[in-house]
Formats: structure tokens, sequence, C-alpha cells
């Protein structure tokens, strides 16, 4: 915090306030289209005025597009490489922190080089090699390779942390004779929630609002997640705008329910999560 | 000696599973696009060996991947410096506040967690000249050319889907200004108040230079998120009008996926790999950059 003058702190405030009235001017009319009445065609400002809140265009979207089921999809999509990244990447983490690894380094940097890949650069072989392994257009074609690329910001995190950790602990372990694998699974796991609750929370973001992808991978409707829909629907909602951006609302709601209940995790991750790379 | 190789081989079985994920689904395919760039391939029947061709033609006769160059250099200085001076102007005006911080931060932020599908068809609506809200703003005040078609124009498009991914990110260089906020000592801001220097003077002189580690972080993000842009551009133009907004993933996409040019989507993806991947290392041994938080994907 910093002390200034009441004057210029009230600056600021006022500043602040306008400026984040105008941020959020896209938002509010998300919602201010997707609450108003299906049979009002015209609004002002291109509607953002609301002269009366309904529910309906959330009725339509709900009778016409199978929206929960597109919710699922999202979630077994995001949760699976959510739990996959965690397992795989806290392991690999911790043989890179704490274990004997032959040609360790050379591993480390080939992982560390990825982060700075774009996943574009991957959609021709990926959708080539989902076919030849039979898991295009399945939830697997996305899970495994959402999982991989999750992977090296995972473990750049979490070896950090083991890293980090107090040797001692595992040193005490081990004179009572407790082997390596169940020390990082009974001691420096648990140790390390505020690192893995970073990585959930970007893995399950980045997978959850991935496009790309899910795009070139997925065919079948009934598997797509949510980051599709709008596409799924842009035809039948043509001419109904206000079911549209009620479908894009309900998109919106599970991703910042998530990031605001998981936000003060990130915020301490954040803050102590400076890592070297 | 056998406790020795059981300790290697116990090692290898944790690194293993990130490992073999990580070769079937990133290192082959990055080594795919490698040979798959010298065919002539619809990615159905067995390629035509072209040899370098698809490169040749890349550089020498292909007019969309020179303006997706193009749009590339408006894009990453345009995006990281705006993004940059908002997000540390908003995080010291935080600072200086007491009260409501929580509820600006997450404002600022809530952009960046919304699908960018979601986003560009919502912007879709503010540009739109017949009853979008720039058009409405526009009737409403007189500034008639509110009501331009800017999604439609050759000269405007690629700065109105800028404008729209300069309000998305913003509030994640707010979030890494303020984190490296946090770690400005007190004392140093104690000491610049009572030597009576001002406090705009303190964000520019004081604060702005002691966050060189977040700049270069936002650097080199900003250039890797500049090189995969796709949703946006696909929502709201798919490159047009006439490739005007063309970045690389779109012209990628739009030749694998949609003309079945899977050889020559290869091979630009081989493009867009070798520029990612030389100056992510020409940032970091070069300039000093590093991750300090939050990796792009």
């Amino acid at each position: 915090m910093i002390r200034v003058p009441a004057i210029t702190r009230r600056l600021a405030t006022a500043f602040l306030t306008a400026l984040a009235l105008v941020w959020m001017v896209p938002v509010l009319m998300m919602l201010a289209v997707a609450f108003t009445p299906p049979e009002k065609r015209v609004t002002g400002f291109g509607g953002l005025v609301v002269e009366e809140v309904s529910l309906r265009n959330f009725g339509i979207v709900f009778a016409d597009a199978p929206i929960l089921h597109h919710l699922l999809n999202s979630l077994v999509i995001t949760l699976s490489s959510v739990f996959f990244v965690v397992l795989f990447g806290a392991m690999a983490a911790y043989a890179f922190a704490r274990m004997r690894v032959r040609g360790k380094n050379i591993w480390f940097f080939l992982l560390i080089t990825t982060l700075m890949l774009p996943v574009p650069t991957l959609i021709v072989p990926l959708f080539q090699i989902n076919k030849s392994l039979g898991i295009l257009d399945t939830y697997l074609g996305l899970i495994l390779p959402y999982t991989a690329l999750g992977l090296p910001f995972a473990i750049i995190i979490l070896r950090g942390f083991f890293e980090a950790l107090p040797r001692e602990l595992e040193e005490a372990a081990r004179l009572d004779g407790v082997s390596q694998p169940r020390i990082f699974w009974f001691i420096a796991l648990p140790l390390s929630w505020p690192a893995l609750s970073v990585v959930v929370i970007f893995q399950f973001m980045t997978s959850f609002n991935e496009f790309v992808l899910a795009l070139v991978t997925l065919d079948s409707d009934s598997l797509k997640p949510l980051s599709l829909v709008p596409l799924i629907y842009s035809g039948q909602f043509f001419t109904q705008p206000g079911a549209m951006f009620a479908t894009l609302t309900l998109i919106t709601v599970p991703v910042v329910v998530f990031y605001f209940a998981m936000q003060r995790f990130m915020i301490g991750g954040l803050t102590t999560g400076a890592v070297k790379g | 000696m056998r406790l020795h190789t059981g300790a290697y081989t116990q090692g290898f079985a944790f690194i293993f599973p990130a490992v073999a994920l990580f070769g079937v689904f990133v290192f082959y395919p990055a080594f795919y696009v490698l040979y798959a760039a010298l065919f002539e391939w619809d990615g159905i029947n067995d390629g035509v060996f072209v040899g370098l061709g698809n490169f040749h033609q890349i550089f020498t006769d292909d007019t969309p991947f020179w303006i997706s160059m193009r749009n590339a250099l408006y894009w990453a200085p345009l995006t990281i410096v705006i993004q940059m001076v908002l997000g540390f102007l908003i995080a010291f005006l935080l600072e200086i506040r007491t009260r409501m911080v929580p509820l600006f931060r997450a404002l600022f932020y809530l952009p960046a967690i919304v699908s960018p599908v979601v986003i560009g068809i919502v912007w879709q609506r503010i540009y739109n000249p017949f009853g979008g809200l720039l058009s409405d703003i526009g009737r409403a005040t007189g500034l008639k050319f509110l009501a331009f078609p800017f999604l439609a124009d050759t000269q405007t498009a690629i700065f109105a889907v800028i404008v729209v991914n300069i309000w998305q990110w913003m509030g994640f260089s707010m979030l890494m200004y303020i984190a490296g906020m946090k770690g400005i000592s007190r004392e140093i801001l104690e000491a610049a108040r009572l030597d009576g220097i001002s406090t705009r003077q303190t964000a520019i002189h004081v604060v702005w230079p002691m966050l060189r580690h977040v700049h270069m972080t936002l650097i080199l993000l900003g250039v890797i998120g500049t090189l995969q842009t796709f949703p946006l551009i696909y929502i709201m133009t798919k490159g047009g009008p006439n490739h005007a907004t063309e970045m690389l993933p779109n012209y990628i996409f739009q030749q694998g996926f949609i003309l079945q040019n899977m050889g020559y989507a290869s091979a630009l993806s081989v493009v867009l790999l070798a520029l990612s991947l030389g100056l992510s290392i020409f940032q970091v041994k070069v300039l000093g950059a590093r991750f300090s938080f939050g990796a792009g994907r």
C-alpha cells in the first residue's frame, strides 16, 4: 500500500471506477441481450438498454440445445486432464527435484522448450495421430493432448516447489526406512498443495476454454464441450440474438464461478510462485 | 551398483508417464510436420514428394502468408505496449487505494477468464454497423464515424480485432504487476515519500524500473500469445475480409482443414514453429526474459 494525499486517492478512485464501467460494457451488453424478452427485436444501444427482464431466452436454450450435456462433456474432458496433469506432473517434478534420473537436464530442457510451442502448429499432426490411434472424435483424443500440453508448466511450477521443501523431513523418513515413492506420496505431495492449486486452476482454465484442438478433432455434436457450442447453434439461433446471448452467458458461468471460488489460491500462488524457467 | 541401477530405474519410472505422453502428443507431432511439409498431400491419399517446394511457395508466392506476418507486427507491439501501460497504471492505482481493491481486480481480470469464442461473438455485435452498440452511440451523439463497418473494411479490421484482444488480456498484465508490486519493499516506497517525491514520479522512476522481470515476462508471453492467436480471428472474421485479418494459426487451419492442403499447412506450421522457438530463445538468452509465472499456451 502506497501512502498518498487524500485528493490523489479520490482521483484514483474516480478514474478506476470510470475505467471499470467502460471495461464492463461488453459483459453488461451480453447479459442485457440475454435477459431481454425474445419478442422485443429492437433495443437501444446494441441491446445495452433493458426495459423488461425475462428468462424466456434461457428457456429457449434449454429447450432447443442440450446445454447441460455439453457442460458434462466439458467437465469430463477438463477434469480428466487436470487429474492426469497433477498426477504425472507431480511425479515427474519430484523426480527432477529429488531423484536420480539419467539425462535429467536434457529431459527437463526438452520439456520447457515446449512452453513456447504454439498449439496451432500441432493441429495437423494431432489430427492424423488421433486418427491412427483410433481416438479421433473421442474424449480421449482431447484429454491426452491437453495433458501433454499442460505438463511442462506443471512440472516447472512443482519442481520449484519440491526443491524448496526442507530436506530434513524426507531425510528423517528415509532413515526410518520409508521408500522414495512413499515419501513422495505421503510427505512431499500433501505439502505441495499451494503449488498444486496453481496447477489445477491453470489447467482447468486452459482446458475448459480450449478451442482449436476441439474444433479439428471433434465431429460429433454430442461430444462437443461448451467452447464449441456457439458454433453448433449459430445457424439455429441466427435470428434469435437473445437465445444466442443466453447461450454465451450460460457458457461463461461455470468458468467464472470456478475462478472466483479458487481466486485466493491463485493470488497466493502468484506472489509465492516466482519460478526460474 | 545394484542399488544405483535401482535408484535410476525408480527415477525413470517417475518421469515415464509424463515423457511418454509428451513424446506421443508433442514431440512426435513436431517432427511429423517437418516431414509432412515436404509433400503435396490432401491428408487422405498418398502425398507427392515436393522437397522444399511448399516453403518456396510460402516465401515467394503467398500473399496471405505475408499479410499474416504484417498483422503479427501490428498485433504484438500494440497489444503488449498498451496492456503493459494500462495494466501497470491500474495495478499502481490499486496500490494507492484501500477499499474495493478485490472488486476492481476481479472486474478488470474477468474478460481473461471468459472463452474467446464468447468474446468474439459479443464484440461482433458491438461492431455491427446496423444496430450495434458503436453505431447506436454514433447515431445518438452525432459521431457518425462510429457506424463504420470496422470488421468488414480491409483497412480497419485487424485493428478492430486487436482492440478486442487488448480488452480481453489487459487484466492479466494488471495481475502480474500487482504480484510484482507485492515484492517491492515498503521501506523504499516510504523513503520516496519522505523525500518528497510525487506519486507520479514514484510510479515512473521508482516502481516501474523495479519491475523489469515482470515487463520481460509480459513481453515474452505477449509474443507467444500473438503467434498462437486463433479463436478471436476465427470467430470474428475467419481471417477476412480478403485475408486482411489473416494470422498464421488461422491460415494453417484454413489450408489444412478447409482446403485440405495438409502438406502446405504442415509447411506453414514449421514456419510458425521456427518463429516461436527462435523468438522465445532469443528473448530468454539474449534479453534475459524468463517465465516468472503463467507460461503461455
